[in-house]
């Protein structure tokens, strides 16, 4: 069995995903894992919660699937596909195999929030069931790279 | 039926989809008729869940919500 660190891809505040203002990330539909507010003082670039290869890239969301077929989702914000990619600058392209902490998107959560949509952060560990989940990081502050839960694989 | 051929049919058919639009983990679909809408048959085609809202039934699929909603365009 391996242990899976998942990293704060943005700096700000940890959050339940119980209190992310979506049903399909709240009720943990695609899987367990924990939000990140992120800190809404200008621009903010997420970096990659794990080593992986980015097997599916939109601007507002990304899936990095690792070595042994761990998939974990960033959605960047609530709603924001509904943006088109406006305000989102991708560092990389679908396909391409990245380091845990490498830059993939470039946004503005404060531009998300004053065009009325939450800009908080769910990192999913996909299709995980909670119990496979150790060490999640208590409500409260976090940097990006701060290590948010382990996943047990 | 392959996965997308259950889904369209599980929202009650091409005719009753007014508009479907992936995003990273489910279906976004507007339908003429909620009660055309079998969130059984949604579960059983591979949904991990479904969430209605009037006309607004949102299919939690995963990230292959784009892939599967480019299958459910080119059945309609």
């Amino acid at each position: 069995m391996t242990q899976l660190d998942v990293l704060s891809p943005v700096p700000g505040r940890v959050i339940e995903l119980a209190e992310v203002p979506d049903p399909v990330f709240a009720q943990a539909l695609v899987g367990p894992g924990l939000a990140v507010d992120p800190v809404r003082t200008g621009p903010v670039t997420a970096v990659a919660p794990v080593a992986g290869r980015l097997v599916k890239l939109h601007p507002h969301a990304f899936v990095l699937q690792t070595d042994d077929g761990a998939g974990v989702l960033t959605h960047l914000g609530i709603d924001t596909v509904q943006l088109a990619g406006e305000g989102f600058e991708l560092h990389v392209a679908e396909g391409d195999v990245v380091a845990a902490g490498d830059a993939v998107v470039t946004w503005d959560p404060a531009a998300v929030a004053t065009s009325g949509r939450s800009p908080v952060v769910p990192v999913i560990a996909l299709e995980a069931t909670p119990s496979d989940l150790d060490g999640l990081r208590p409500a409260g502050p976090a940097e990006a790279g701060d290590v948010l839960f382990t996943w047990a694989r | 039926m392959d996965k997308a051929e259950q889904i369209l049919a599980a929202l009650g058919g091409a005719d009753n989809i007014v508009e479907i639009e992936p995003c990273a983990t489910r279906l976004r679909t507007e339908v003429h008729d909620s009660s055309k809408v079998d969130e059984k048959a949604l579960k059983a085609a591979g949904a991990f869940g479904v969430i209605s809202s009037g006309q607004v039934v949102q299919v939690v699929v995963g990230p292959e919500a784009d892939t599967i909603a480019t299958d459910i365009e080119d059945l309609m």
